[in-house]
């Protein structure tokens, strides 16, 4: 009690009128999460404007709720300003008191950030008190120009096989994740966020969740899966749920990228995934509906390109004169009917350095991940893949492609050569090795010695239908004994002569002790013959 | 179309003559009856009442928590260039005074001191 006598008496002592005039305005007309405001003539775009609940009301009723609430001005007029919500906008009333901050919308960021769930203004919303984040930063900023940039050259493993071997992804690139609902995309980026965890903590990058129009039980389930999988210790989850004003869910991203580029700045390594902008897309064209500008394709306004191109711009490699560190962003866009050439799929498409694109047809015969390799790039990340990833993977990418146009040609006939069906046989153990379930993300060097094992032949005497259940063995077999050699590629990040020949002694014995043996279980009750 | 017959109504309002203000009213409304406009007329008279309302709030306004302050707030506030001939008194504001003219205020009041102690004191 005392310490609170005292802290109060200290603040009164410490107080002083502030000196000079403050610009203020007065709300005309409020509604849909948009406030129009007469006067505020030198407020400028993106100044946090505070809507006073306190001016005209007694001491008693103010100190009830005394707490103020912002908007973030977004259109400039001839006689006042048009201004988002940013809380609830019931409070807000004709005639209410508005004044002006002089500062454009700032967030805290920070070491302390990390582990805890924060909205698109930085306020914790996990129940965990205040995050401490003190320094504050501007939401909206320039990206990087070209002379501050390096290439791309470091790789971010997903731990996905077939993103990992096919469509690499380098430290401070920018690939999308696209595909219709329920075909994976959360899953890619979350297994993502779960395989950081297997880096040196010195080279583990910060990941930084960004949920936008998500149901919050949804989100709920996935901080509680990051916990499990001890990922939150290098996460930040940001969330605009669906039930947020719109102007939240328009400013999560760039609250995720201004968190990222704290880390950047740090000279360290940082993730972010968008989950997804075609949710911020649409709270973004309904602010601007609201905002009566004017509506173009799909309704969308005329900036939609420009707000994705300045936020993804963001993600960057940053060159050794500025510290090294990285940004790298995960975004994800939600198709209908697999439609990618809408206007928002393109437009984020054409901005990003490649994508990986999940089709329902593929998730429903159970692939996963339900990528389609023919449409899927990476336009940086090959030359951030490892040496070991390149030279195990040099043609799986090819060998998919024309198995797939073989297969869709085994429709047509019954009748097929022995080399047609070796070709098939070949890329169905592959895509059966390229499968692999959720939360099971797998070390770079397991990776690249299951598809050394693949692709040099030695899974040729099991059957297509064997081959899942005989690369579950293998990596035992291989964690088990051939320890050694993983961590040699772990460390060199190369198959080494040396290591080759050791790794394919220890396949040779693998295949020997189970082929021809009936202990491989497959799914579906086969044995091995 | 709405908005320029408003600020003609409006720049009308400054002429000083009555009579010719009154005219120039009437002109308008015979007008807007020539063309078949008149349907606008309510509309006008509502934008008329917005400008009326925006000219309200740009007047200078002094308020002091009690009748014995005014003097010295009307100076203090003169001092900050919000010149008023008499001040109201607003009994919320506790102690102390406040000036708006335009989009300028300055607040000296004891309320908005205390809030701001207590936000502060809670923040921590």
């Amino acid at each position: 009690m005392q310490s609170i006598i005292e802290r109060i008496e200290r603040e009164i002592a410490a107080w002083a009128p502030e000196s000079g005039a403050e610009e203020t305005g007065i709300v005309r007309a409020a509604g849909d999460g948009i406030a129009e405001i007469d006067g505020l003539s030198n407020a400028v775009l993106s100044e946090m404007v505070l809507f006073d609940p306190t001016f005209d009301r007694s001491l008693a009723e103010a100190l009830k709720d005394p707490r103020p609430l912002y908007g973030l001005v977004l259109n400039l007029e001839e006689d006042g300003v048009r201004a988002v919500i940013l809380g609830d906008a019931s409070k807000i009333y004709e005639g209410m008191l508005v004044r002006r901050t002089g500062r454009r919308l700032s967030i805290p960021v920070g070491e302390t950030l990390v582990g805890r769930v924060v909205d698109p203004l930085g306020a914790p919303v996990d129940g965990k008190g205040p995050t401490g984040a003190t320094e504050l930063r501007h939401i909206e900023r320039e990206a990087y120009g070209v002379i501050d940039r390096a290439s791309v050259n470091v790789p971010l493993h997903t731990g996905i096989k077939a993103i990992d071997a096919m469509i690499p992804i380098g430290r401070g690139q920018r690939e999308l994740i696209i595909g219709d609902r329920g075909t994976g995309k959360t899953s890619i980026a979350i297994d993502t966020i779960i395989n950081q965890k297997s880096e040196p903590a010195a080279t583990r990058p910060i990941c930084i969740y960004v949920a936008i129009g998500q149901k919050e039980s949804k989100t709920a389930k996935l901080v509680a899966e990051l916990e499990s999988r001890g990922a939150m210790e290098y996460t930040i989850i940001v969330t605009a749920p669906a039930s947020a004003p719109a102007a939240l869910q328009f400013l999560a991203p760039f609250a995720g990228a201004t968190i990222g580029e704290y880390f950047m700045e740090q000279g360290r390594d940082a993730l972010v995934v968008y989950d997804d902008l075609s949710k911020q897309a649409v709270a973004y064209r309904q602010m601007s509906l609201l905002l009566r500008r004017p509506p173009g394709r799909e309704a969308y306004p005329g900036d939609i390109f420009y707000l994705h191109s300045r936020l993804l711009e963001r993600a960057a490699k940053l060159s050794k004169e500025k510290g090294g560190g990285s940004l790298t962003a995960l975004p994800i866009i939600e198709t209908q009917e697999g439609d990618v050439s809408a206007y928002i799929p393109t437009n984020v498409i054409s901005i990003t350095d490649g994508q990986i694109y999940l089709e329902a047809n593929l998730f429903n015969k159970g692939q996963r991940p339900a990528i389609n390799v023919g449409i899927s790039v990476s336009r940086v990340g090959s030359s951030a893949q490892t040496k070991a990833m390149k030279k195990v993977s040099g043609k799986i990418k090819l060998e998919l492609a024309q198995f797939r146009e073989l297969e869709a040609f085994m429709q047509f006939s019954s009748d097929l050569d022995a080399e047609t069906k070796k070709r098939i046989d070949a890329g169905r153990r592959m895509t059966s090795i390229l499968n692999q379930g959720r939360g099971a993300p797998l070390p770079f060097e397991v990776e690249a010695a299951v598809i050394f094992a693949a692709t040099n032949g030695y899974l040729d005497s099991f059957s297509p239908e064997e081959v899942g259940a005989v690369e579950a063995r293998l990596r035992d077999f291989l964690a088990r004994e051939a320890g050694g050699v993983l961590v040699a590629i772990r460390e060199s990040r190369e198959i080494r002569e040396e290591s080759e020949k050791t790794l394919r002694a220890k396949l040779d014995a693998f295949v020997a002790r189970h082929s021809g043996t009936s202990d491989v279980q497959v799914s579906g009750g086969h044995s091995m013959s | 179309m709405i908005d320029d017959y408003t600020r003609l109504l409006e720049a009308t309002a400054e002429i000083e003559d009555k009579a010719a203000s009154d005219a120039a009213v009437t002109k308008l409304i015979m007008h807007l009856k020539s063309a078949g406009r008149v349907k606008m007329l309510p509309q006008i008279a509502r934008e008329l009442r917005k400008v009326a309302a925006r000219r309200h709030a740009l007047r200078p306004l002094v308020e002091v928590a009690s009748r014995k302050e005014e003097e010295a707030a009307l100076r203090a506030a003169s001092s900050e260039g919000i010149v008023a001939r008499h001040a109201s008194v607003n009994s919320s504001l506790v102690r102390g005074w406040r000036a708006r003219q335009g989009g300028r205020l300055v607040d000296r009041s004891a309320k908005r001191a205390l809030l701001a102690i207590y936000q502060q004191v809670t923040r921590a």
